[in-house]
């Protein structure tokens, strides 16, 4: 490409500015990033935005249609479900259970996983495929199927579920890193740090974690999807998130008996789900085509 | 090859012995008494002191392991808590039921994923290639449960035209053989073969079609990205450059290249399609595997949800080490890599 002006200076973007260039450049990412941010912001300030309790029922509006159909009331803008509660209000409470706690979740398993990564990776001993045949047969069974074998050994509730979750992501994030820092090892500038004379703990983090941390990011959004997905799956199969807790998965399973009066009871819950998913997706899908272009300069 | 199968077998051998001490494991982390737990049987049951001595549970865990393994191969697993059903030959029913879905979803995903993958990467960052992209993404990311319910609103109690849930209208008396209905009529040939047979089509078609969508979309992804890897190779330009016609670079060059890598990863997509078929059984009353476990761990029932989680893992394991094998078969270069790295 011909450049027109003589003395060009070509600035190169930060990797940080890259990946917002790489956003900024698809619309839709955007898009799901505002709807992230959103929902960050409705689980933190949540409480503060809802005008009822999320178990709080009305019992002159039982089974109200969304404000804008006929027999919609404005007091209750997605309309109410079959015990007089707010749909709104429930929704807004229930970011928390489906987007918070799996969010915290899946914080804490990276962070022990990728430690636990980066100890299997530096030592010696453990270096033999035992581990890696070990990892390879957790990570080949399904998550939910892990998550059910620990709440059958626990039984159902949201705590046991979320726990479920957390031990089973962690394999996943040692793994990732175990393979990172496996890849990154035969580079230069790893080699040049060891002939410096750092130590163990100084090698681990400053200087393989920096040039790893993009791949730990976009298994944390592929994690966060995971756990969003199981823990709004068991709440609808009734083994995590028990009955009146606004939890969507759980809205989801209590919605069945009243489908067919009441749909917006079923359908709300879902969309909820079905917009965040995408969101987490979609972030994720951005990051990794962002990461994948600075890869290839 | 023959050193890569043994060795797969050998390690597959390994990884489901430590299965079943996990497995034997659990009626002693499960709650309650581990016979109880293991065999059914409750303990003012005038049989248990013969089972728990059947067991070996007289003696030490060493001893308890190697009667549970006695067992385990002699197909008594124990009976349900619930209804004292034997719960192996229970499994075997509906293990046929689950794999008839599972199969048929996976089947039917095959064509329109793998083709919707390929056309995405001929027309790479252009409006085909996005709006499949879009799809995939909101196929991908719609929780089953939610849309197999939405499906169901729709379809069947709206519109009237499937069969909300079950296998077979319960007026056709089919024996159970194997457990997968379409297989069961044509083994047993009941008087009105063909109405039972429509019966169940129409029954089965909602929950394949429901389960197909997540295999399907992430054929798509898996297919174009590879599609589009192979694509930016020198042999298809050097086919190009000696002048075959573009159909004959994509469907002989490209596209067999481009399956290596969608046959590497179909084995977590098949752990994927189990998890979804166990969630769209409940949904649907499928008398299959899923559903069963499901219900037995909310119901607490302990030997069931150890037969059930050996058997969906042990399906799973080997599965993988199918595919494994079939990979190295099929695509003698990564067998190359495997003995390089071996």
């Amino acid at each position: 490409m011909p450049r027109p002006n003589l003395y060009y200076e070509e600035r190169t973007p930060s990797p940080l500015e890259r990946v917002w260039l790489e956003f900024r450049r698809n619309p839709l990412a955007m898009g799901g990033l505002y709807i992230l941010i959103g929902i960050v912001f409705i689980s933190i300030f949540g409480p503060w935005l809802t005008p009822y309790g999320p178990n709080q029922q009305i019992a002159d509006a039982i089974s109200l249609p969304p404000a804008w159909s006929e027999n919609g009331d404005i007091r209750f803008l997605l309309g109410t479900d079959e015990l007089g509660r707010d749909m709104v209000t429930r929704i807004i409470y229930g970011a928390r259970y489906t987007f918070a706690y799996p969010f915290l979740v899946v914080l804490a398993s990276a962070s022990i996983g990728m430690l636990l990564g980066g100890v299997a990776a530096m030592t010696a001993g453990v270096k033999s495929s035992t581990l890696k045949h070990l990892l390879d047969v957790i990570m080949s069974i399904p998550s939910l199927l892990l998550a059910l074998i620990i709440i059958a050994i626990t039984g159902p509730g949201l705590e046991n579920a979320l726990l479920a979750i957390g031990l089973v992501l962690i394999p996943q994030f040692l793994h990732v890193t175990r393979n990172a820092i496996y890849d990154e090892q035969r580079k230069p500038y790893v080699t040049a740090s060891k002939l410096n004379g750092v130590n163990d703990f100084y090698l681990l983090t400053m200087v393989f974690f920096p040039n790893i941390v993009k791949v730990l990011v976009v298994q944390l959004t592929i994690g966060l999807s995971i756990a969003i997905l199981d823990i709004a799956a068991l709440g609808f199969l009734r083994l995590g998130a028990q009955s009146p807790t606004p939890e969507w998965g759980s809205m989801l399973a209590q919605s069945l008996e009243v489908a067919y009066i009441s749909p917006w009871v079923m359908a709300l819950p879902g969309i909820a789900l079905f917009l965040v998913l995408v969101s987490v997706n979609l972030v994720g899908d951005t990051l990794r085509i962002a990461i994948q272009k600075q890869l290839e300069r | 090859m023959p050193r890569y199968i043994a060795r797969q077998l050998a390690l597959l051998l390994i990884t489901l012995l430590l299965l079943t001490i996990f497995a034997f494991c659990l009626s002693y982390w499960f709650p309650g008494d581990p016979v109880t737990n293991s065999a059914g049987i409750f303990l003012d049951d005038p049989r248990y002191q013969d089972i728990a001595k059947a067991r070996g549970f007289e003696s030490n865990v060493f001893v308890q392991y190697w009667h549970y393994l006695q067992h385990l191969f002699r197909g008594d697993w124990g009976v349900s808590l619930l209804d004292a059903d034997p719960v192996f030959e229970q499994l075997q029913l509906r293990f046929g039921a689950t794999l008839e879905i599972a199969i048929l979803a996976m089947l039917i995903a095959f064509v329109p994923g793998l083709s919707l993958g390929v056309i995405a990467a001929l027309n790479f960052r252009k409006a085909a290639d996005n709006i499949i992209l879009g799809l995939s993404l909101s196929g991908y990311s719609i929780p089953v449960f939610w849309f197999a319910q939405i499906a169901i609103l729709v379809v069947s109690v709206h519109w009237g035209a499937l069969p909300i849930a079950g296998q077979i209208n319960p007026l056709y008396a089919i024996q159970p053989i194997t457990g997968s209905i379409l297989i069961d009529i044509a083994l047993s040939q009941p008087e009105q073969a063909g109405a039972a047979f429509r019966s169940a089509l129409r029954h089965i078609t909602l929950p394949v079609l429901v389960l197909a969508i997540m295999p399907t979309v992430l054929l798509t992804r898996l297919m174009r990205n590879s599609m589009l890897d192979v694509l930016d190779k020198n042999y298809i330009i050097s086919g190009y450059a000696k002048g075959l016609s573009t159909p004959r670079v994509i469907w002989q060059h490209a596209i067999p290249n481009a399956m290596q890598n969608v046959v590497r990863e179909l084995g977590s997509l098949l752990s994927l399609l189990i998890t979804n078929t166990m969630i769209i059984e409940v949904i649907f009353s499928w008398p299959g595997l899923g559903n069963w476990l499901i219900r037995s761990i909310y119901e607490r029932d302990f030997p069931v949800i150890q037969g059930g989680l050996l058997l969906i893992a042990a399906l799973i394991l080997s599965v993988h080490v199918l595919l494994n094998l079939f990979h190295a078969w099929r695509y003698p270069q990564v067998r190359k890599d495997l003995y390089a790295a071996a």
